[in-house]
Protein backbone atom coordinates (compact mmCIF):
# COMPACT_ATOMS: atom_id res chain seq x y z
CA UNK A 1 0.00 0.00 0.00
CA UNK A 2 1.40 3.65 -1.00
CA UNK A 3 0.66 6.05 1.85
CA UNK A 4 0.43 9.59 0.67
CA UNK A 5 2.13 12.10 2.84
CA UNK A 6 2.30 15.80 3.31
CA UNK A 7 5.09 17.60 4.45
CA UNK A 8 4.41 21.30 6.16
CA UNK A 9 7.72 23.19 6.12
CA UNK A 10 8.69 26.88 5.11
CA UNK A 11 12.08 25.72 4.18
CA UNK A 12 11.87 24.27 0.26
CA UNK A 13 15.30 22.74 1.65
CA UNK A 14 14.47 21.05 4.53
CA UNK A 15 11.11 19.68 2.34
CA UNK A 16 13.30 18.39 -0.07
CA UNK A 17 15.84 16.89 2.24
CA UNK A 18 12.59 15.15 3.98
CA UNK A 19 11.28 13.98 0.53
CA UNK A 20 14.60 12.21 -0.14
CA UNK A 21 14.87 10.94 3.42
CA UNK A 22 11.53 9.38 3.07
CA UNK A 23 12.42 7.83 -0.36
CA UNK A 24 16.12 6.36 0.53
CA UNK A 25 14.37 5.04 4.02
CA UNK A 26 12.34 2.32 1.66
CA UNK A 27 8.20 3.80 2.47
CA UNK A 28 5.95 2.59 -0.41
CA UNK A 29 5.36 6.34 -1.11
CA UNK A 30 2.87 7.29 -2.85
CA UNK A 31 2.11 11.14 -3.72
CA UNK A 32 4.16 13.16 -1.49
CA UNK A 33 2.66 17.21 -1.01
CA UNK A 34 4.36 19.61 -0.07
CA UNK A 35 2.89 23.14 1.82
CA UNK A 36 5.04 26.24 3.31
CA UNK A 37 2.74 26.81 6.05
CA UNK A 38 -0.65 25.82 7.50
CA UNK A 39 -2.78 27.46 4.73
CA UNK A 40 -1.27 25.56 2.16
CA UNK A 41 -1.27 22.91 3.79
CA UNK A 42 -5.26 23.10 4.62
CA UNK A 43 -5.43 23.75 1.04
CA UNK A 44 -3.60 20.17 0.35
CA UNK A 45 -5.84 18.46 2.65
CA UNK A 46 -9.09 20.13 0.97
CA UNK A 47 -8.31 18.63 -2.39
CA UNK A 48 -6.33 15.15 -1.39
CA UNK A 49 -6.46 12.07 0.10
CA UNK A 50 -3.05 12.30 3.09
CA UNK A 51 -2.24 9.47 5.25
CA UNK A 52 0.56 11.51 7.31
CA UNK A 53 1.70 14.79 7.81
CA UNK A 54 4.92 15.60 8.85
CA UNK A 55 5.07 19.32 9.91
CA UNK A 56 7.48 22.10 11.02
CA UNK A 57 6.17 24.24 14.45
CA UNK A 58 7.23 28.11 13.39
CA UNK A 59 5.83 29.19 9.98
CA UNK A 60 4.58 32.34 8.82
CA UNK A 61 0.93 32.61 8.15
CA UNK A 62 -0.41 30.11 10.17
CA UNK A 63 1.99 27.90 12.16
CA UNK A 64 1.88 24.26 13.71
CA UNK A 65 -0.08 24.98 16.66
CA UNK A 66 -2.68 26.50 14.50
CA UNK A 67 -2.46 23.90 11.94
CA UNK A 68 -2.59 20.99 14.43
CA UNK A 69 -5.74 22.63 15.70
CA UNK A 70 -7.92 22.74 12.41
CA UNK A 71 -6.99 19.19 11.59
CA UNK A 72 -7.99 18.03 15.40
CA UNK A 73 -11.38 20.43 14.79
CA UNK A 74 -12.47 18.49 11.21
CA UNK A 75 -14.18 15.28 11.40
CA UNK A 76 -12.31 13.87 8.45
CA UNK A 77 -9.20 14.74 8.86
CA UNK A 78 -8.71 14.14 12.54
CA UNK A 79 -7.48 10.20 12.17
CA UNK A 80 -4.84 11.34 9.84
CA UNK A 81 -1.32 11.26 11.92
CA UNK A 82 0.72 14.52 12.70
CA UNK A 83 4.49 14.16 13.30
CA UNK A 84 6.19 17.32 14.44
CA UNK A 85 9.78 17.89 12.50
CA UNK A 86 11.16 20.85 14.92
CA UNK A 87 14.32 22.18 15.91
CA UNK A 88 12.20 22.94 19.74
CA UNK A 89 12.07 19.32 21.25
CA UNK A 90 12.11 21.28 24.89
CA UNK A 91 8.68 18.78 26.68
CA UNK A 92 7.22 22.36 27.35
CA UNK A 93 7.15 23.52 23.62
CA UNK A 94 5.94 20.06 22.79
CA UNK A 95 4.40 18.50 25.66
CA UNK A 96 1.13 20.78 24.52
CA UNK A 97 1.37 19.44 21.30
CA UNK A 98 1.13 15.62 22.17
CA UNK A 99 -1.88 16.48 24.33
CA UNK A 100 -3.41 18.14 21.68
CA UNK A 101 -3.07 14.71 19.41
CA UNK A 102 0.10 14.85 17.94
CA UNK A 103 1.18 11.79 17.09
CA UNK A 104 5.19 12.10 17.32
CA UNK A 105 7.70 14.01 16.83
CA UNK A 106 10.87 14.28 15.55
CA UNK A 107 13.80 16.87 16.40
CA UNK A 108 16.45 18.22 14.38
CA UNK A 109 18.84 17.51 13.27
CA UNK A 110 17.66 14.39 12.44
CA UNK A 111 19.31 10.73 10.79
CA UNK A 112 17.21 9.44 8.05
CA UNK A 113 16.77 6.13 10.31
CA UNK A 114 15.05 8.33 12.66
CA UNK A 115 12.17 8.98 10.55
CA UNK A 116 12.09 5.49 9.10
CA UNK A 117 11.42 4.30 12.63
CA UNK A 118 8.82 6.87 13.63
CA UNK A 119 6.87 6.41 10.49
CA UNK A 120 7.23 2.62 10.93
CA UNK A 121 5.97 2.99 13.96
CA UNK A 122 3.01 4.82 13.14
CA UNK A 123 2.39 3.33 9.81
CA UNK A 124 3.04 0.12 11.04
CA UNK A 125 4.72 -0.56 7.40
CA UNK A 126 8.33 -2.64 7.42
CA UNK A 127 11.23 -1.43 5.80
CA UNK A 128 11.17 -2.01 1.64
CA UNK A 129 13.83 -4.75 0.46
CA UNK A 130 15.41 -2.42 -1.47
CA UNK A 131 15.97 0.31 1.36
CA UNK A 132 19.30 -1.43 1.85
CA UNK A 133 21.66 0.58 4.64
CA UNK A 134 20.53 4.16 5.32
CA UNK A 135 23.48 4.78 7.34
CA UNK A 136 25.34 4.25 4.11
CA UNK A 137 23.05 6.36 1.50
CA UNK A 138 24.75 9.62 0.12
CA UNK A 139 21.91 12.11 0.68
CA UNK B 1 27.45 28.75 27.40
CA UNK B 2 30.33 28.06 24.35
CA UNK B 3 30.47 24.65 25.27
CA UNK B 4 27.30 23.96 24.92
CA UNK B 5 27.22 25.70 21.32
CA UNK B 6 30.13 24.04 20.35
CA UNK B 7 28.27 20.68 20.99
CA UNK B 8 25.46 21.70 19.08
CA UNK B 9 27.34 22.99 16.53
CA UNK B 10 29.41 19.15 16.24
CA UNK B 11 25.40 17.66 16.32
CA UNK B 12 24.18 19.70 13.03
CA UNK B 13 27.40 19.62 11.30
CA UNK B 14 27.82 15.61 11.69
CA UNK B 15 24.52 14.70 11.68
CA UNK B 16 22.98 16.62 8.49
CA UNK B 17 25.93 17.15 6.73
CA UNK B 18 28.47 14.15 7.72
CA UNK B 19 31.26 17.39 7.88
CA UNK B 20 33.46 16.82 11.27
CA UNK B 21 34.42 20.17 12.42
CA UNK B 22 37.54 20.50 14.38
CA UNK B 23 37.72 23.04 17.22
CA UNK B 24 40.21 26.17 16.65
CA UNK B 25 42.42 28.22 19.09
CA UNK B 26 41.89 32.06 18.70
CA UNK B 27 44.99 32.42 17.34
CA UNK B 28 45.66 28.91 14.82
CA UNK B 29 44.73 30.19 11.25
CA UNK B 30 42.58 28.61 8.50
CA UNK B 31 42.30 30.20 5.11
CA UNK B 32 39.16 31.72 4.17
CA UNK B 33 38.37 33.31 0.94
CA UNK B 34 35.26 35.55 0.66
CA UNK B 35 32.36 36.45 -0.27
CA UNK B 36 31.30 35.43 3.14
CA UNK B 37 27.65 34.03 4.38
CA UNK B 38 26.04 35.14 7.62
CA UNK B 39 23.12 33.57 8.83
CA UNK B 40 21.66 34.40 12.24
CA UNK B 41 18.67 33.86 14.50
CA UNK B 42 17.18 36.06 17.39
CA UNK B 43 16.20 34.36 20.36
CA UNK B 44 13.40 35.70 22.05
CA UNK B 45 13.27 35.25 25.85
CA UNK B 46 14.23 37.05 29.39
CA UNK B 47 17.75 36.81 27.71
CA UNK B 48 17.06 38.16 24.04
CA UNK B 49 20.21 36.56 21.94
CA UNK B 50 21.28 36.03 18.75
CA UNK B 51 23.56 33.29 17.60
CA UNK B 52 24.90 32.95 13.89
CA UNK B 53 27.20 31.82 11.92
CA UNK B 54 29.56 33.00 8.94
CA UNK B 55 31.16 30.85 6.39
CA UNK B 56 32.95 31.14 3.31
CA UNK B 57 30.89 30.83 0.06
CA UNK B 58 33.01 28.09 -0.91
CA UNK B 59 32.43 26.03 2.18
CA UNK B 60 28.78 27.09 2.57
CA UNK B 61 28.48 25.81 -1.28
CA UNK B 62 29.67 23.04 0.36
CA UNK B 63 27.19 22.41 3.01
CA UNK B 64 24.52 23.06 1.05
CA UNK B 65 25.63 20.28 -1.49
CA UNK B 66 25.90 17.81 1.37
CA UNK B 67 22.75 18.45 3.00
CA UNK B 68 20.63 18.54 -0.40
CA UNK B 69 22.55 15.37 -2.00
CA UNK B 70 23.64 17.01 -5.02
CA UNK B 71 26.61 18.67 -6.41
CA UNK B 72 28.21 21.51 -5.29
CA UNK B 73 27.60 22.88 -9.43
CA UNK B 74 23.97 22.01 -9.33
CA UNK B 75 24.04 24.74 -5.91
CA UNK B 76 22.93 28.39 -6.14
CA UNK B 77 22.86 31.42 -4.18
CA UNK B 78 19.24 30.99 -2.54
CA UNK B 79 19.62 26.97 -1.90
CA UNK B 80 22.82 28.47 -0.11
CA UNK B 81 20.93 31.21 2.02
CA UNK B 82 17.85 28.70 2.90
CA UNK B 83 20.42 25.48 3.69
CA UNK B 84 22.86 27.99 6.29
CA UNK B 85 19.32 29.65 7.57
CA UNK B 86 18.28 25.75 8.17
CA UNK B 87 21.65 25.48 9.73
CA UNK B 88 22.15 27.97 11.99
CA UNK B 89 18.27 27.25 13.22
CA UNK B 90 18.69 23.51 13.80
CA UNK B 91 21.87 25.01 15.93
CA UNK B 92 20.14 27.78 17.82
CA UNK B 93 17.62 25.08 18.84
CA UNK B 94 20.18 22.32 19.48
CA UNK B 95 21.88 24.82 21.73
CA UNK B 96 18.09 25.55 23.76
CA UNK B 97 17.87 22.22 24.33
CA UNK B 98 21.48 21.73 25.78
CA UNK B 99 21.18 24.71 27.75
CA UNK B 100 17.88 23.24 29.13
CA UNK B 101 15.70 26.61 28.74
CA UNK B 102 13.01 27.61 29.53
CA UNK B 103 9.58 28.27 27.62
CA UNK B 104 9.92 31.42 27.65
CA UNK B 105 13.08 31.55 24.81
CA UNK B 106 11.78 30.83 21.51
CA UNK B 107 13.40 31.11 17.97
CA UNK B 108 12.73 33.65 15.30
CA UNK B 109 12.94 33.67 11.86
CA UNK B 110 16.54 33.22 10.44
CA UNK B 111 18.16 36.02 8.49
CA UNK B 112 21.28 35.79 5.44
CA UNK B 113 23.59 38.42 4.79
CA UNK B 114 26.32 37.95 2.10
CA UNK B 115 29.26 40.21 3.73
CA UNK B 116 32.37 41.67 1.91
CA UNK B 117 36.02 40.20 3.24
CA UNK B 118 36.12 43.69 4.50
CA UNK B 119 33.15 43.97 6.36
CA UNK B 120 33.69 39.81 7.73
CA UNK B 121 37.36 41.14 9.25
CA UNK B 122 35.09 44.01 11.08
CA UNK B 123 32.38 41.57 12.18
CA UNK B 124 34.64 39.79 15.48
CA UNK B 125 32.12 38.93 17.95
CA UNK B 126 33.37 38.55 21.62
CA UNK B 127 31.60 35.22 22.06
CA UNK B 128 32.81 33.11 19.00
CA UNK B 129 33.62 29.67 18.24
CA UNK B 130 35.94 28.76 15.33
CA UNK B 131 35.70 25.46 13.59
CA UNK B 132 38.39 23.90 10.72
CA UNK B 133 35.62 22.48 8.37
CA UNK B 134 37.63 20.72 5.42
CA UNK B 135 39.97 23.07 5.58
CA UNK B 136 37.87 26.37 5.57
CA UNK B 137 36.91 28.04 8.32
CA UNK B 138 33.61 28.50 10.15
CA UNK B 139 32.72 30.92 12.90
CA UNK B 140 29.49 30.84 15.21
CA UNK B 141 29.11 33.03 17.68
CA UNK B 142 26.31 34.09 20.34
CA UNK B 143 25.81 37.36 21.59
CA UNK B 144 23.39 39.75 23.77
CA UNK B 145 20.33 40.58 21.25
CA UNK B 146 19.77 44.21 21.55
Amino acid sequence: MAYNVLIVDDSAVMRALIRKVLVISGFDIGQCFEGANGVEALGILENNWVDIILSDLHMPQMDGATLVKEIKNNEVWRHIPVVLITTEARPEVINPFMEMGVKDYIQKPFRPETIKQKLTGILGEGIGADAGEIESCDF
Amino acid sequence: MLAKLKAATFEVLETMFFLFPEGLEEDELVPAQGPFICTWVSISGPQPLRLGMIAPQSLARKMAANFLGTQEEAVHKPEIEDVLKETTNMTAGSFLSKLEASSAFHLQTPHARWLTPEEEKQKRPANRLRFDVDGELLELFVERDT
